[in-house]
C-alpha cells in the first residue's frame, strides 16, 4: 500500500464515516443486545447445564484418561497425527506458525484489497485454517473414550481390611453356627482385642456379614450403597429384607425407584450372598432378631435337631396360649394387662408378667395398643401367634446356623459341658462352686473365692482363659492348656470359661459353710488305709525308712536340725515330698499321698524343729499368724467381736466374750475354737492351714506365752 | 426532512431507554444474586434435623448397644466430621432410651463393660449405671439422653 | 440538580469532550458482525465481576481448591449462577474472540491504518487462552488436574529448553501446591493485568482510528 492508496483510503472513510451513524446510542444499542443475548446463552448454561465438577483430583489415580478443555482438543488432536519425535511439531512449530503468521498479517498481506473475494488466496487459506480446526475438534470429541462410571467403595470391606487383615488375612473360615457378632465384639479369642467399644453395631454387623459374605458386600456396593450408606446396612431383619425383595418396587422406601425389582434383576446366587451378608448367618445373632421376640432369651426344646430344622422351616401357629380368665384373679388381670400397655408406668404387672408370661414370652412384652384388646386377647388365649414360616425367608446358611444355635442352646451346650470339667478339673482346689478354700500346694495361702461377682467383673474370658491355660505358677497352679503340657483343649478350655462366666448371671448356689470343705476331696485319692492316719503315723509309713523314726536322719537329711527347718518353708516343704528328686532315691509322693496328706506331713515335720517348743511364743510365731488372716478385722480402728490382735496384751484381754484364750486350756478358748470352725468360723473366707492352726492350739496349750 | 428527523429523534431516544433498560437487566441480572451471594454463609442456620442412628433391631433387651453415625457439620467448605455414639437401651422392646457415651464429668467417652453392667469412663473412673445413673467417680450428673424417636423399626435422634 | 452537578464534574473532568469523543463520534454503517468485538469485552467484564466473586470464596490450595469450589456450587445462593456464568464465559470469550478475529479478518481490517490494532487483539487472544489454560486447573478436580498434567506436558516437547520450561510452569517436576498457586496468581493478577492494559491500548486504537466500514465489492 503506497502513500496514495493510503490517503485513497483515509479519504473514502471519512465520506463513510459521515454518511454514517452516532456511535452512541446506533451502535451500542445493538452491542446491547448481542451482550444480552450472549448473556441470556451463558444464564440458561449456567441454569440448565451448569458448571461440571468431576472428582477430586488425585494424581494417585493411573485410570483416568486425561482431556483438555474443548478448544484446546483440535491441538490435542492434532498430536496424535505427529508420533513420536515429530510430536514437538505439531505442539509446537504449527500453532507457534500459525501465531506468528497471525501477527505478521498486516505486513504480509499489504495490498489494498480489502472485500473478502478480491483476495481470494487469504480467505481461502483461513477457511482451511479454521475447517482444519473444527475437524480436529470434532474428530477429537467422537474419539473420545465413554466417561468411566463412579466407583463405589466396598465400606465393609475396608472396615475389614483396616481391622481384621493384619491378623486374619484376607478371609477367615467360620464355622457354621459361629456367634460372629459376639466373637467381634467381646474379641474372645487371644491377641483378639474387644471391638465392641471402638466399633458401631452396625459396623460389627456390616463386618460379620462381610466375613461370611464378602460376595454378599460386593452386591450391595455394586446395587445398594448408591442409596444406603455402608456400614450403615439397611436393615438386618430377614423378615424386612424378603419384604423389599417380595415387594420390589411396591416396597414404601423403594416406590419410584426402576431398579428396585431385585428379585428379578439380581441372580439366586447374588440374592444368596446378599441375604448372607445383611444378616450374617451368625445362630445367636439371627435368634435375637427373628426369635427372641417372642420367645426371650432361650428356648426349651426336646426333640431331634431334623425335627427342629423342620419346625423352623415350615413356621405355622405352634403357640396356643391358655386362656387365662379363670386362671388368674380379676386384680391381676387388670395390673397384668396395665403392664402390657405401657410397661414403663405400670411396673406393678411386672412379677405377674414374670410369673404367668415369661416362660413363653421371654422378657419381651407383646405390644398392645390398649387394656380392652388386651384383656381381651389376654381371657381369650388361643392361637394367637403365628410363627413366620422362616424356610422361605431365610437363606439355607442363615437356617443351619440358626437351627444349630438353637439346639445347641436348648441343650445347655457350653457351660453344661464346661460344669462337668470343671468338677474334674479345677474343683480340688477352687471348690465345687469356685468358692475357694485352702490351698493345696502353699501352705498359709487361701485360694480366694473365683465365683464371686468382684472376681467375674474384674476379669474378662480372655484372662480367665489365660489363667486356665498357663496356670499360676507362683501360686501353685499347674497349666491346664494343652499347649502348656495341661489335658484341656482349645475347647475344653472355652467350656469352662463359660462355666465360670455363667455364675456371674447365675451365682452358685450359696456355697455351703467353708469349714465343711477346708479339705476338698481329692480324686486321685490315695489308698483308702491312708486317709485317717495322722501326721505321725504318715511320718512313720512314709519318711521314717530314710529320714529315721524320728527325723533324726538316715539315707536322707535330718529335719530336727535348725538348717533344715529354716533352709526350707512350708511350700519348698512340699514341693520337695510332692515331686521326686533327681539324683535321690526320693519319690514323687503325689502319687500315693493327697494334698491334705502331704500338709499333715509338714505340720509334723515342723514339730521336729528342735526349737519348734520354743518358737511358740506370741513374738515367735503366733503373732505373725495373726497379723496374716486376723489383724485386718480385729484391729483397734475395727475392733469386730470387740477383739484385738494387734498385740498381745490386746488379744489375751479385749473382746465381747473375752478372754479369747486361755492359757493352757486351748479346748475351751474361744480363738483355738473359732479357728477350728466349732462354733463361728475364722477367719470367715477360709481357714488357716492345718499347721498355723497346730501352731496356735500348742501355743495356747503351752500357756500362750508372750516371749 | 424535520419528519424524518422527528422520526430519527425519537428512534434514538427509543434505544437509549433500550440500552440503559437492557444494561439494568444485565447489571441486576448480575449484581442482586452477588447479594445473598456474599451474605449467603451469614444467613444459614444449623440444621435441627432428626439424626438416623440405625435399626432398632440390633437392640437387644437390656443391653446398651453402641451406635455411631457420623454426621458432618460445615464451616465453609471445612467437612467437620463429627461421630455421633450414642447407647441404645430398652427394657421392653417398646420405650428406648438413648444415652450419650460422653462422659458428664470431663467429656471422655465411657465405655459399656458387659462384664461389669455398668458403663465405665477410662479418665478418672466414673462410673455409671445401665440407665446412665452415676454410681461411682465424680461425674456431677447422669449419662446425657438425646430425644429420640423411633419409625419404622428405625432410630431417629435430636442433637440437644 | 443533576444537570448542576454534571456541569460541576464537566468543569474539572471535561468529560463532556471525553464522551463526546467516544460515544458522539461518528461511525460507518455496520451490520450485527460488529458487535462481536463489543460482545468480547461484555463477556470480559463478566469474567471480571464473576471472577472476583468467585476470589471472595476460592482457595488456591489442593487441600481446600476442590472443597471450595463445590461449596460455592452447591451451598452457596446463587453460587451455581456465578461459577456458572465464569464457566461458561471462559468458553464464550475463547469463540468470541476468534470469531471477531475472522470478522476482522473477512472484512480486511487489519490492514492499513489498523495494523497496530490487530497485533493488539492477536496478542489479547494469546492472553485469553492463557486464562482458559491457567483458570482450568483451580477447580482441582480430575478433569482440570489430568488435563493440565497433558497441557503442561507438550511444554515439555519444546526443543532444548523444553524441560526448564516445564518445571517454571509447574513450579517443579510435577503438579503440585506450587502449581495450583502460580496458576492461580497467573489467572488473577498477571493475566488480568496485561488484559486490563492491551484492551485499553486495544480500545483507544479502536475508537482513535475509528471501525472499519464493511468492505465493498470493488474495494
Amino acid at each position: 500500500m503506497n502513500e496514495q492508496e493510503k490517503k485513497k483510503y483515509l479519504d473514502e472513510y471519512k465520506k463513510e464515516k459521515e454518511k454514517g451513524v452516532p456511535f452512541f446510542p446506533d451502535i451500542i444499542f445493538k452491542d446491547t443486545i448481542a451482550a444480552l443475548l450472549i448473556f441470556i446463552i451463558l444464564a440458561a448454561l449456567a441454569y440448565f447445564v451448569g458448571a461440571p465438577l468431576e472428582a477430586r483430583a488425585n494424581p494417585a489415580d493411573t485410570t483416568y484418561t486425561p482431556r483438555p478443555e474443548w478448544y484446546f482438543l483440535f491441538l490435542f488432536q492434532a498430536l496424535k497425527y505427529f508420533p513420536g519425535k515429530l510430536e514437538v511439531i505439531g505442539a509446537m512449530v504449527l500453532p507457534g506458525l500459525l501465531i506468528l503468521l497471525l501477527i505478521l498479517l498486516p505486513f504480509i498481506d499489504r495490498s489494498p484489497k480489502r472485500h473478502f473475494l478480491n483476495r481470494p488466496f487469504a480467505s481461502i487459506s483461513a477457511f482451511v485454517v479454521v475447517a482444519g480446526i473444527l475437524y480436529l475438534t470434532i474428530a477429537s470429541v467422537r474419539e473420545a473414550p465413554p466417561p468411566q462410571e463412579a466407583i463405589v467403595v466396598d465400606k465393609a470391606a475396608a472396615l475389614y481390611a483396616a481391622n481384621c487383615a493384619n491378623c486374619h488375612g484376607p478371609s477367615i473360615d467360620v464355622p457354621v453356627g459361629t456367634d460372629l457378632h459376639q466373637v467381634i465384639a467381646a474379641g474372645t479369642h487371644e491377641g483378639m482385642p474387644a471391638w465392641g467399644g471402638d466399633l458401631g453395631t452396625d459396623e460389627i454387623d456390616a463386618l460379620a456379614g462381610f466375613i461370611l459374605s464378602p460376595n454378599g458386600s460386593a452386591v450391595f456396593t455394586k446395587y445398594c450403597a448408591v442409596c444406603h450408606e455402608q456400614p450403615l446396612v439397611a436393615s438386618g431383619n430377614p423378615v424386612e429384607l424378603q419384604r423389599v425383595f417380595d415387594e420390589g418396587v411396591n416396597y414404601p422406601s423403594h416406590e419410584g425407584i426402576e431398579a428396585a425389582n431385585w428379585a428379578e434383576s439380581l441372580t439366586d446366587t447374588e440374592l444368596n450372598g446378599l441375604l448372607n451378608f445383611l444378616a450374617a448367618p451368625d445362630g445367636q445373632r439371627l435368634f435375637v432378631i427373628n426369635c427372641s421376640g417372642c420367645h426371650g432369651q432361650a428356648v426349651g426344646y426336646n426333640g431331634t435337631e431334623e425335627e427342629l430344622t423342620e419346625l423352623i422351616t415350615k413356621g405355622g401357629q405352634h403357640l396356643d396360649m391358655p386362656a387365662w380368665k379363670g386362671t388368674l384373679s380379676e386384680k391381676d388381670m387388670d395390673a397384668l394387662t396395665s403392664y402390657v400397655v405401657d410397661p414403663a408406668q405400670n411396673s406393678g404387672g411386672a412379677t405377674l408378667f414374670g410369673q404367668h408370661c415369661a416362660s413363653c414370652h421371654g422378657n419381651k412384652v407383646p405390644k398392645a395398643p390398649d387394656k380392652e384388646s388386651a384383656i381381651k386377647i389376654i381371657s381369650s388365649g388361643g392361637a394367637h401367634i403365628t410363627m413366620p414360616v422362616w424356610g422361605d425367608i431365610l437363606t439355607v446358611e442363615q437356617l443351619d446356623a440358626l437351627v444349630q444355635y438353637t439346639f445347641a442352646a436348648s441343650k445347655g451346650g457350653g457351660p453344661a459341658a464346661g460344669a462337668n470339667l470343671f468338677a474334674e478339673n479345677c474343683s480340688d482346689c477352687h471348690g465345687k462352686s469356685g468358692q475357694g478354700g485352702l490351698n493345696p500346694s502353699r501352705h498359709g495361702d487361701i485360694i480366694a473365692p473365683i465365683s464371686s461377682s468382684e472376681y467375674l467383673k474384674t476379669r474378662d474370658d480372655a484372662t480367665i482363659r489365660n489363667i486356665i491355660s498357663f496356670g499360676q505358677p507362683d501360686f501353685g497352679m499347674s497349666p491346664f492348656g494343652a499347649e502348656n503340657g495341661g489335658a484341656l483343649d482349645d475347647e475344653q478350655l472355652d467350656a469352662v470359661v463359660a462355666f465360670i462366666r455363667n455364675w456371674e448371671s447365675n451365682p452358685p448356689a450359696e456355697a455351703p459353710a467353708a469349714n465343711a470343705e477346708v479339705q476338698p476331696e481329692t480324686p486321685a485319692a490315695p489308698s483308702p488305709n491312708l486317709t485317717s492316719l495322722t501326721g505321725a503315723q504318715l511320718f512313720t509309713i512314709a519318711c521314717a525308712r530314710c529320714h529315721g523314726p524320728a527325723g533324726e536322719g538316715d539315707v536322707g537329711p535330718a529335719f530336727n536340725t535348725k538348717e533344715f527347718q529354716s533352709k526350707l518353708d512350708d511350700q519348698a516343704l512340699f514341693d520337695m515330698i510332692s515331686y521326686s528328686r533327681a539324683g535321690t532315691d526320693m519319690i514323687a509322693w503325689t502319687d500315693k499321698l493327697s494334698k491334705s496328706q502331704i500338709e499333715l506331713l509338714i505340720q509334723y515335720i515342723r514339730t521336729l524343729d528342735p526349737n519348734y517348743a520354743a518358737s511358740l511364743t506370741y513374738s515367735g510365731r503366733v503373732s505373725a499368724i495373726l497379723e496374716a488372716n486376723c489383724n485386718t478385722c480385729h484391729n483397734p480402728e475395727k475392733l469386730r467381736g470387740g477383739w484385738d490382735s494387734t498385740s498381745y496384751q490386746s488379744l489375751m484381754t479385749s473382746g465381747d466374750n473375752a478372754p479369747a484364750v486361755i492359757p493352757g486350756n486351748a479346748a475351751n478358748s474361744l480363738l483355738a475354737r473359732s479357728i477350728l470352725g466349732q462354733g463361728s468360723q475364722m477367719p470367715p473366707i477360709g481357714s488357716l492351714s492345718q499347721s498355723d492352726i497346730q501352731v496356735i492350739l500348742d501355743w495356747i496349750a503351752a500357756g500362750a506365752p508372750e516371749n | 426532512m424535520d419528519k424524518s428527523e422527528g422520526k430519527q429523534l425519537g428512534r434514538r431516544n427509543f434505544m437509549k431507554v433500550a440500552i440503559a433498560s437492557i444494561g439494568g437487566v444485565i447489571g441486576a441480572a448480575i449484581g442482586l444474586p452477588a447479594i445473598p451471594y456474599i451474605m449467603g454463609p451469614a444467613l444459614q442456620k444449623e440444621s435441627d434435623d432428626w439424626i438416623q442412628l440405625g435399626s432398632i433391631s440390633k437392640v437387644e433387651l437390656n443391653i446398651p448397644t453402641l451406635f455411631k453415625k457420623t454426621i458432618e457439620t460445615q464451616t465453609g467448605w471445612i467437612d467437620t466430621e463429627e461421630e455421633i455414639s450414642a447407647y441404645v437401651l430398652t427394657s421392653n422392646g417398646q420405650d428406648y432410651v438413648v444415652m450419650s457415651n460422653v462422659c458428664t464429668h470431663l467429656a471422655c467417652r465411657v465405655r459399656w463393660i458387659p462384664e461389669q453392667d455398668s458403663f465405665f469412663c477410662p479418665c478418672h473412673n466414673g462410673v455409671f449405671a445401665k440407665d446412665g445413673a452415676v454410681v461411682a467417680g465424680p461425674p456431677p450428673r447422669p449419662l446425657d439422653r438425646f430425644e429420640s424417636k423411633v419409625e419404622d423399626g428405625v432410630i431417629f435422634i435430636k442433637r440437644g | 440538580m443533576l444537570a448542576k452537578i454534571g456541569d460541576w464534574l464537566d468543569e474539572r473532568f471535561s468529560w463532556r469532550e471525553v464522551w463526546a469523543a467516544i460515544f458522539e463520534r461518528k461511525v460507518p454503517h455496520v451490520n450485527w458482525f460488529y458487535t462481536l468485538g463489543s460482545a468480547t469485552l461484555f463477556v470480559a467484564i463478566n469474567q471480571a465481576i464473576t471472577g472476583i466473586l468467585l476470589t471472595l470464596y476460592y482457595v488456591p490450595t489442593p487441600d481446600h481448591a476442590y472443597d471450595s469450589v463445590v461449596y460455592i456450587t452447591t451451598q452457596l445462593p446463587f453460587g451455581w449462577l456465578i461459577r456458572g456464568l465464569h464457566h461458561w464465559g471462559a468458553s464464550a470469550m475463547v469463540v468470541l474472540t476468534v470469531l471477531h478475529l475472522l470478522r476482522v479478518f473477512y472484512f480486511g481490517a487489519y490492514k492499513y491504518p489498523r495494523e497496530a490494532t490487530w497485533i493488539t487483539g492477536i496478542i489479547l487472544l494469546l492472553i485469553v487462552i492463557g486464562f482458559g489454560f491457567t483458570g482450568y486447573l483451580l477447580p482441582w478436580d480430575q478433569k482440570s488436574f489430568w488435563a493440565t498434567t497433558v497441557g503442561t506436558q507438550i511444554i515439555g516437547l519444546a526443543p532444548f529448553v523444553g524441560d526448564w520450561m516445564l518445571r517454571i510452569a509447574r513450579g517443579g517436576r510435577d503438579i503440585s501446591a506450587v502449581t495450583l498457586a502460580r496458576f492461580f496468581g497467573t489467572h488473577v493478577w498477571i493475566l488480568p493485568a496485561t488484559l486490563a492494559a492491551l484492551v485499553g491500548i486495544h480500545l483507544y486504537l479502536v475508537i482513535r482510528i475509528g471501525i472499519t466500514g464493511v468492505p465493498k465489492k470493488d474495494e
